[in-house]
């Protein structure tokens, strides 16, 4: 397994604290923060109550509230005067409450976040990251349990980076704000409190083009990421084949490169998210190892996923998301397929 | 925790007032029989019933999240009392009493916070019988005023006598939709009513962070729509000035705008602790002194409507019915699985068949990928 050490050199891991998913998203604010005062986070709920799911807590005492901005209730006017900001020099992190509430914001998306760089002919640079909780599995309301990660990934011109564990969130998220690109930050709450590890309290990044070795395997490869990698993880360990899990980390750009030279390795392929089927992410990676790798495969790819619809009432949210049985079935029904 | 919280400003009180603080009258009460003033009394208490046994039942896990209308009450119930039956009114999840006043069954709204599919509610719950017509309640904000607006010019161009009536929030009126839809109730001059709710708090963040302008009520001069400002807390002036706006919208005149000026006494929903950003006991209890639920009572007993014994049968009457209504609600099955796919489009598509039959297969413990052909699941 590539730790963290493995992957950045001068990471220095002497010292470390022990952090869950959103303790290392509010540390790594707090020092990127204080590192750079360009940096600005801004969304509505962020300042005295510290966010809906504490990512932001004690950030306004510390900064002040020209770093720390409590804004009206508009997710058009966050990401829009964030792209403004960006545009002047500043690498704002407006936060959205919820992925399902950004749709307000579509439009500046894409019409100024997505495109400004190309349209100026890289004139203009937007640097700001946009974090928002994703997924589902916490029995909330409708919209606050979205998984359309496809609708960014979609689109050019920006990054979709999603972490799956404390220390990889730490490194990612500063190095998404230090990236001279917009990017989708995608927090996968269902797992902000799950685990903890212990996490290197010096600064670090971790690279964004890189997709990270979860376990080296033979037989299948499982790309997924967020909060699908404990099931892939424990889904593994009951199955009759040695699987190789890949956690995408980047969503967009995709590190094919590995995708392509795992699946070479092992011939076999799944794919585990919880967004829905049609046209997730999951399609895409499949269409590539197909037009790439098509003479490596043993069996063909298969997809466990969400299904093609609304996400459910949480009295059955359980069957709508996939968990360690989809996922250990899908590599049954590789393995056992034969050409 | 911060050490900042927000310090709250009281909006400013030159608004349209008619029961006092004190319960006494500052102008002529609109004009209601004793029984319909009863039925208001009547929809106050079971208002604060029915939301205090949820929040019980969310204490214990029966739902997942419940929001209070508490010190709120008067200002849905004045609206959806100056309402006629066919009307159409879309409201979000802090209008308990405008759904009560118009028999929306209380099953029906807590099986709104059980999380079961649409579908099994509506088999499995009577559906109430209410005169009104209700749209959804929503949970995206602002959303809701834009297609009241819509639904309004749907009477309008239908030549329709049917009013349209919105509740908002005043965190709401920062999102687009809010801007949007005021701004086509103008220019298509519709048969709207677009109540603000201010409560002065949207989750964290307190009005004075949301608007730089002074009142809400004045967004409204921007698109030219009539505006009002009343006292949120007081069921007459509410009431009436609800009454003119839709009496308007009914007879050709265009939509209104109300601000009804309030406070959330609780916390935004029960995931939500205010002590962590509201410095608070000072304008609680300035607020408590106005609660729109003392008041009336106040007035009611001074005019000798109500007594302690109607008083004891109306709360008897309620208990009676909110336990009911949780035992409905308790008695329905879970929603099967199944029923995700139902209602996505009309007739079914290939995705739809074979998805259906993967959930099913998993669920009977069989592998649901081991069909490579699409042609179905021969194993
Ligand atoms: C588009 C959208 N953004 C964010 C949210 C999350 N959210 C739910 S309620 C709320 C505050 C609403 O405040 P207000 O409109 O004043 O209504 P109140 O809750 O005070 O009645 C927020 C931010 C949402 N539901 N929809």
């Amino acid at each position: 397994m590539s730790s963290i050490q493995d992957r950045v050199a001068d990471v220095n891991t002497d010292n470390t604290e022990e952090m869950n998913l959103v303790s290392a998203v509010n540390r790594t604010l707090h020092q990127e923060l204080a590192r750079d005062s360009s940096i600005r986070v801004l969304g509505y709920d962020i300042g005295p109550l510290g966010g809906v799911y504490r990512a932001t807590e004690g950030l306004l005492d510390e900064f002040g509230n020209k770093r720390v901005i409590d804004t009206p209730l508009s997710e058009n006017g966050i990401v829009g005067t964030a792209a403004g900001m960006a545009m002047r020099g500043e690498r704002p992190v407006p936060e959205i409450e919820f992925m399902g509430f950004f749709y307000p914001a579509f439009g500046q998306f894409m019409y100024a976040v997505a495109k400004m760089y190309k349209r100026t002919g890289g004139e203009i640079e937007m640097p700001m990251t946009i974090r928002m909780p994703y997924g589902g599995g916490v029995k909330a309301l409708e919209y606050h349990q979205e998984s359309t990660e496809s609708y960014f990934v979609h689109t050019p011109g920006v990054r979709v980076v999603c972490p799956s564990t404390p220390s990889q969130t730490k490194g990612l998220l500063a190095a998404s704000i230090r990236s001279d690109d917009p990017v989708i930050f995608l927090e996968p709450k269902k797992i902000y409190r799950g685990m903890t590890e212990p996490v290197p309290t010096d600064e670090y990044t971790l690279s964004l083009n890189e997709a990270r070795i979860v376990r080296e395997g033979s037989d299948v490869t499982l790309l997924t990421w967020g909060a699908m990698v404990r099931h892939a993880k424990s889904a593994v360990a009951d199955v009759d084949a040695d699987v190789e899990i890949i956690d995408l980390c980047s969503l967009s750009p995709l590190d094919v490169e590995s995708i392509l030279e795992s699946v070479s390795k092992t011939g076999r392929c799944v794919i585990l998210h919880e967004a829905r089927r049609t046209l997730g992410l999951g399609a895409e990676l499949s269409a590539l190892i197909n037009e790439y790798a098509l003479d490596a495969l043993k069996a063909p790819i298969k997809r466990a996923t969400g299904y093609d619809v609304h996400f459910p009432g949480h009295d059955i949210e359980d069957d709508y998301l996939p968990d360690d049985d989809r996922a250990r079935y899908a590599i049954e029904a590789v393995m056992s397929y034969e050409f | 925790m911060s050490q900042e919280t927000w310090a709250e400003e009281r909006p400013p009180e030159d608004f349209y007032r008619i029961l006092g603080p004190e319960g006494e009258l500052q102008r002529d009460v609109p004009e209601l029989a004793d029984d319909e003033l009863l039925g208001l009394y009547r929809t106050f208490v079971a208002t604060r019933v029915l939301e205090e046994k949820m929040l019980n039942m969310q204490r214990s896990g029966e739902v997942s999240l419940v929001a209070q209308t508490l010190g709120e009450e008067a200002t849905p119930l004045g609206g959806a009392a100056a309402l006629q039956p066919d009307d159409w009114m879309f409201y979000t999840y802090r209008q308990t009493p405008a759904l009560l006043h118009w028999d929306q069954s209380m099953a029906e709204i807590i099986a709104s916070a059980t999380g079961h599919e649409p579908e099994t509610i509506a088999e499995q719950l009577e559906m109430g019988d209410s005169p009104m017509n209700f749209s959804p309640d929503y949970t995206p904000i602002g959303v809701n005023v834009t297609n009241a607006v819509g639904s309004a010019m749907a009477d309008a161009f239908n030549d329709r006598e049917t009013v349209t009536m919105v509740f908002t929030g005043d965190g709401s009126t920062s999102e687009g939709s809010f801007h949007d839809g005021m701004n086509f109730a103008g220019v298509f001059d519709v048969p709207a009513v677009i109540v603000c709710q201010n409560n002065q708090w949207a989750i964290s963040e307190p009005s004075q962070r949301q608007t730089a302008s002074e009142t809400i009520a004045q967004k409204a001069n921007a698109y030219g729509v009539p505006s009002e400002r009343v006292d949120g807390n007081d069921i007459f002036a509410v009431y009436e000035k609800a009454r003119e706006a839709v009496e308007r919208a009914r007879t050709g005149g265009g939509a209104t705008f109300i601000e009804c000026v309030t406070y959330r006494m609780g916390a935004h929903n029960t995931s939500d602790n205010p002590d962590r950003y509201r410095d608070d006991s000072e304008q609680r209890d300035y607020w408590k002194d106005r609660d729109p639920v003392d008041r009336f009572e106040t007035y009611l007993r001074s005019e000798g409507i109500l007594d302690d014994e109607t008083d004891k049968a109306i709360h008897d009457e309620i208990d009676e019915r909110v336990a009911d209504a949780v035992e409905q609600v308790r008695s329905m099955s879970n929603s099967e699985p199944d029923r995700m796919f139902d209602h996505i489009l009309h007739g079914e598509s290939w995705h739809q068949r074979h998805q259906r039959e993967e959930l099913q297969r998993e669920l009977n413990g069989k592998n649901p990928f081991i069909d490579f052909t699409g042609e179905g699941f021969d194993e």
